[in-house]
């Protein structure tokens, strides 16, 4: 099923639930090829031109299509509006990922290691969900963690994101200069206008963890109104805190999540470090 | 006949010829053949076969790395519609042996059964084969093979081998070999020891395997695959399927590339037995995951040194432990072995050196051929001594190394004189003089050279520069008395030459190097390279650098044979010896310049056929002291390489690699060059990248996802210093093997590099990031 327009797909997937979308396969066939999916039928989404750009609401809120590539997205006019999430599009994969894979797919994949997934957690944004003659708008962390999954017959069509006008920061760890999948990633970004600073962690958890407490703290540290300057100490007490936040003593053994008695395992130590530098490089980055 | 040097008199002509005409002869750098088919996407590769009527073949596989195989039931299989057959071990004719579960197999040791009976060995091991008419029904009804495995404590950590229970009837030791030469009781006032390991590289041909089977009216069958070593897979199929060799032809078809050897035997004696069975053509087409388990891998290994030297750094003794981890079986893990404990003193003196190497079996993936086997393993830790020698006795790298390195004539730890060219202090200084990379500027714009690549976290305050150095050898043919030949038929009609020669070319450039020779011998430049196949006479398999010297040799010798028939009824004519004419740009000129005829001319519509054959000297077994002149010739190569860490994140980006070789003669500059670039590219992966980890004998990443090959962003700028020409006199054309030895150098060198920027110690490869971490 190729429909042209969005009412058309979702009336689609109206009379098909086992139908499953597809933009730009590049997870969706690697799991066909590899034998771990046989979809009964597709719906392409490759001609709906409307979810492929972006429009702009209450002067505040810009609305991407769940179809932008992660091409369009590392232009510099998007890297304008939202930085961060052009810097996580631009490090996605090889050229011929970004060309096809789209915004929408990262989410619906949602992989643990999903370089747009800690970015529009840390943006706190929220997706459009359409069914036939219905739609409803779910946090995009409340998606991934699973509290209001996606029901059967919808369509994930746009992501609203807010505009902050301010500095944000994507940064991964990948171990090579190549495009690979990160071992750690962090996205912050700055919002002035509430004095925050909102912090994620991708990779190293299934869903992009934010390090609430760190974020609070280390936004009291600023100096707002005026050179936004941070003591260098502050930046790397930052680090730290974030890498304590979200990564358990018991990283990559069973149940790490569980209280460990015999402290931190090597790979916890190892991440932590990992996690840290990301995190004092981001907000050195996003202070600068 | 002429001698080998006078035949390098035609290049020089292309030259003058205005540049209009494609590069000719020997000393040239025409463009590979297959380059541009394979650049159009138009070269036909294995996978794109195809036979009116055929059949899709697909392998059952262990998902234990060892068990008991108490039952399998095909019947499920066997019903599902569209299913022509199904074959299990219980289908191969009896062995020689007479065991009813088909004759073993292997390069050297035959211990590897074409599909497991009884036990299976390793993780993927093939277990059952179906042929359908549609692929997909082929591979659900080998999801329809019910097979009952009772599963057994594997053995995974190779130190365990020794005293485990025998996984085989052959037992758990593939080979010991005890290397003592000099005073056991010498010491040194400086003493080094280290510990290293080297992990599991995988060839991940970009090509995944593939065939196609066609049945003969005389029993016997056809097999179209990209193979690198067409009689012997072909003799080892015809073992397996109790037919004589004759009946058994194999056609290499679309090699696409290869470091190793291709096509694995469970393959292909499964895909000729199911057209054997269904009297139909059968196509297996391999799943990049099946490939990962379908051909053998390097050797991870292990390494325990201790160099003792004097105070300025001269070595006196060496003694050491390796650790070979051959997997499940044999295949050529003996030769690996035997390459590791004589090279494993590197290109340095040393009087005293004390060597106990063993190769085990595991119920790891066998490990096989895969370009330097036993050599690099061996070159990481030698070279890491030798960085360690040069810290502790506070001197330059290079002055260490330019201290110890041996020259034309010095012997190896195995008695061997190095006989063939060997001036390893020639190429050291080679890359110590060429200058360094610029150092990296604070500067957005040049962000991307920073370690972790385009968009990556680098941060230029955490990042250090480190240069090593590293010095390697390999040998090149077969070692320990291995019969090495290769015979060659030229034949000229018209104005064009043929070469029908069995040697494939596997990516190695030989069907290029093939017409240049025959085009400096002949004069002609219109060259054929028959398609090789299993019917031609023995060229041998493509591996160790053969190729250029054996089968190339026979090429020379044949096409000299052509001309001496050629020429030798003209030079009777004109009453002047043969050696007084020449031919150039398709024409027979005199020395002094009176005839001046065309070759079609003098051929006078004949063809002109001659074939010859190619044996370099024997060599020897290592013995019990491991001593012999066990190598026809070695090859040596010194390395630079330059890196950036990010020491906060570990993370490595190889700036530069400069690269020494000596090449004997450069028969082809342009593609020596293209080989070293692919060599250090491998080289680089190994150090970084690349490492196919297992999990209690479990493939963890058998896909190229998972399993991290470099990509032009990890792979560094190669610069080759200098290619040194000394022919070495025992070789045809003086030339030697290039493609080894490089990416034996160049792990040991980014090592060796990465530890020069964090000051660790650097153990192990591939380098994890959290070994390039400091504090």
């Amino acid at each position: 099923m190729l429909p042209a327009s969005l009412d058309e797909a979702v009336e689609a997937l109206a009379a098909h639930p086992a139908a499953v979308p597809v933009a730009g396969a590049t997870d969706l066939m690697e799991a066909v090829n590899a034998g771990r999916l046989r979809p009964a039928s597709l719906v392409g989404l490759g001609r709906i031109t409307e979810l492929r750009g972006w429009r702009y609401e209450d002067g505040g809120t810009a609305v991407l299509g769940a179809g932008l590539t992660h091409a369009r997205m590392d232009r510099p006019d998007f890297a304008a509006l939202i930085p961060a999430l052009a810097d996580a599009a631009r490090t996605a994969g090889p050229p011929q990922v970004r060309n096809v894979g789209t915004l929408g797919g990262n989410i619906a994949t949602a992989a643990p290691a999903g370089d747009t997934l800690p970015v529009l957690a840390a943006l706190e944004a929220s997706v459009t969900l359409a069914r036939a003659g219905a739609t409803r708008e779910v946090p995009v962390s409340h998606l991934l963690t699973g509290l209001d999954p996606l029901r059967p017959g919808e369509l994930l069509t746009w992501v609203r994101v807010p505009l902050l006008h301010a500095p944000q920061v994507f940064l991964k760890a990948t171990g090579r200069s190549g495009p690979a999948r990160a071992t750690a990633s962090v996205a912050l970004v700055l919002d002035p206008a509430r004095r925050a600073v909102r912090c994620a962690v991708g990779a190293v958890a299934p869903v992009p963890l934010r390090p609430l407490e760190a974020e609070a703290w280390v936004a009291g540290c600023i100096d707002w109104d005026g050179s936004r300057e941070i003591d260098p100490a502050a930046t790397a007490a930052f680090g730290e805190y974030v890498a304590a936040a979200c990564v358990p003593d018991g990283y990559g053994a069973e149940g790490a999540w569980e209280a460990v008695t015999e402290g931190p395992s090597a790979a916890a130590v190892r991440l932590r470090r990992t996690v840290a530098v990301l995190a004092r490089r981001a907000l050195g980055r996003a202070l600068k | 006949m002429t001698s080998p040097t006078d035949i390098g008199a035609a290049p020089q002509q292309d030259g003058d010829a205005g540049g209009t005409t494609e590069p000719f002869g020997l000393g040239s750098s025409p463009l590979r053949s297959d380059a541009l088919p394979k650049a159009l996407g138009i070269y036909p590769y294995a996978a794109d076969l195809w036979a009116e009527g055929l059949l899709w073949g697909a392998v059952l596989r262990s998902p234990h790395p060892h068990a008991r195989i108490l039952g399998i039931d095909t019947s499920a299989a066997l019903a599902l519609p569209g299913v022509h057959a199904v074959v299990t071990a219980t289908d191969l004719p009896a062995g020689p042996d007479g065991s009813p579960d088909g004759a073993p197999s292997g390069p050297i040791v035959a211990d590897r059964p074409v599909l497991a009976a009884g036990v299976v060995r390793h993780h993927g091991e093939p277990v059952a084969a179906v042929a359908a008419d549609h692929p997909d029904t082929a591979r659900l009804a080998v999801g329809l093979i019910v097979v009952e495995y009772e599963p057994l404590e594997a053995v995974t950590d190779p130190e365990q081998a020794f005293t485990a229970p025998p996984l085989h009837p052959d037992g758990n030791l593939f080979r010991h070999l005890p290397l003592r030469t000099g005073d056991p009781d010498a010491a040194g006032e400086i003493i080094v020891e280290g510990l290293y390991q080297v992990g599991r590289q995988d060839p991940a041909p970009l090509g995944a395997e593939a065939g196609l089977a066609v049945p003969r009216p005389d029993g016997g069958v056809e097999l179209h695959l990209s193979s690198t070593d067409p009689h012997g897979d072909r003799d080892r199929t015809a073992t397996c399927l109790g037919l004589e060799p004759d009946r058994v032809r194999l056609v290499v078809t679309g090699v696409p590339g290869a470091t190793s050897d291709r096509e694995d035997l469970s393959f292909q004696v499964t895909l000729a037995l199911l057209a054997l069975r269904t009297g139909r053509p059968v196509k297996m087409t391999l799943t990049r995951e099946e490939s990962f388990h379908t051909h053998t891998s390097r050797h991870p290994a292990l390494l325990r040194y201790r160099h003792h030297a004097d105070a300025d750094g001269t070595l006196v003794k060496v003694e050491a432990q390796i650790l070979l981890d051959g997997g499940a079986y044999a295949d050529v893990s003996a030769e690996a072995l035997a390459a590791a404990t004589a090279f494993s003193v590197g290109p340095y003196n040393c009087p005293n050196v004390f060597v106990d190497a063993w190769a085990v079996r595991t119920n790891n993936p066998p490990a096989g051929r895969m370009r330097g086997e036993g050599a690099l393993q061996a070159c990481f830790a030698y070279e890491s001594q030798l960085d360690q020698l040069a810290a502790r006795i506070g001197v330059d790298p290079v002055e260490v190394r330019r201290r110890n390195v041996m020259a034309t004539g010095d012997p190896l730890p195995t008695g061997q004189a190095v006989t063939c060219p060997a001036p390893v202090a020639a190429l050291l200084d080679a890359v110590a003089a060429e200058p360094l990379p610029a150092l990296p500027v604070d500067d957005p714009d040049a962000e991307w050279l920073l370690p972790g690549g385009p968009g990556g976290a680098g941060d230029p305050a955490a990042v250090r520069r480190g240069i090593g150095y590293a010095l390697g050898m390999v040998h090149m043919l077969g070692a320990e008395g291995e019969d090495e030949v290769a015979t060659a038929t030229v034949r000229v009609s018209g104005d064009h030459a043929t070469v029908i020669c069995a040697a494939v070319d596997a990516g190695q450039g030989f069907a290029t190097l093939a017409r240049q020779i025959v085009q400096s011998v002949l004069g002609v430049s219109e060259v054929y390279i028959a398609p090789a196949d299993s019917d031609q006479a023995v060229a041998g398999p493509a591996a160790r650098g053969r190729h250029t010297w054996v089968s190339g040799g026979a090429v020379e010798r044949a096409a000299l044979m052509v001309r001496h028939q050629l020429l030798q009824p003209i030079a009777a004519d004109f009453g002047m010896s043969v050696e007084l004419l020449q031919i150039a740009e398709g024409k027979i000129t005199s020395y002094d310049g009176v005839l001046g005829m065309p070759v079609a001319e003098a051929l006078e519509g004949k063809e002109l056929w001659a074939t010859a054959q190619c044996r370099p000297h024997p060599t020897e077994p290592l013995d019990e002291a491991g001593q012999g002149d066990a190598f026809v010739s070695i090859a040596f190569c010194a390395m630079r390489a330059v890196v950036d860490v990010d020491i906060e994140l570990g993370a490595v980006r190889v700036v530069e690699v400069t690269v020494a070789q000596e090449v004997g003669r450069a028969l082809n500059p342009r593609q020596i060059e293209d080989r070293i670039e692919a060599g250090v590219a491998q080289g680089v992966g190994l150090a970084l990248l690349e490492d196919l980890r297992t999990e209690g004998g479990v493939l963890a990443n058998p896909s190229l996802t998972g399993y991290r090959l470099p990509t032009a962003l990890d792979t560094p700028e190669i610069r080759v210093a200098a290619l040194l020409e000394e022919r070495d006199v025992v070789a045809p054309f003086g030339a030697k093997a290039v493609s080894a030895v490089p990416a034996v150098t160049a792990p040991a060198a980014v090592a060796a590099a990465v530890r020069a920027a964090t000051g660790l110690p650097v153990g192990r490869l591939p380098i994890r990031p959290e070994d390039a971490v400091t504090g």
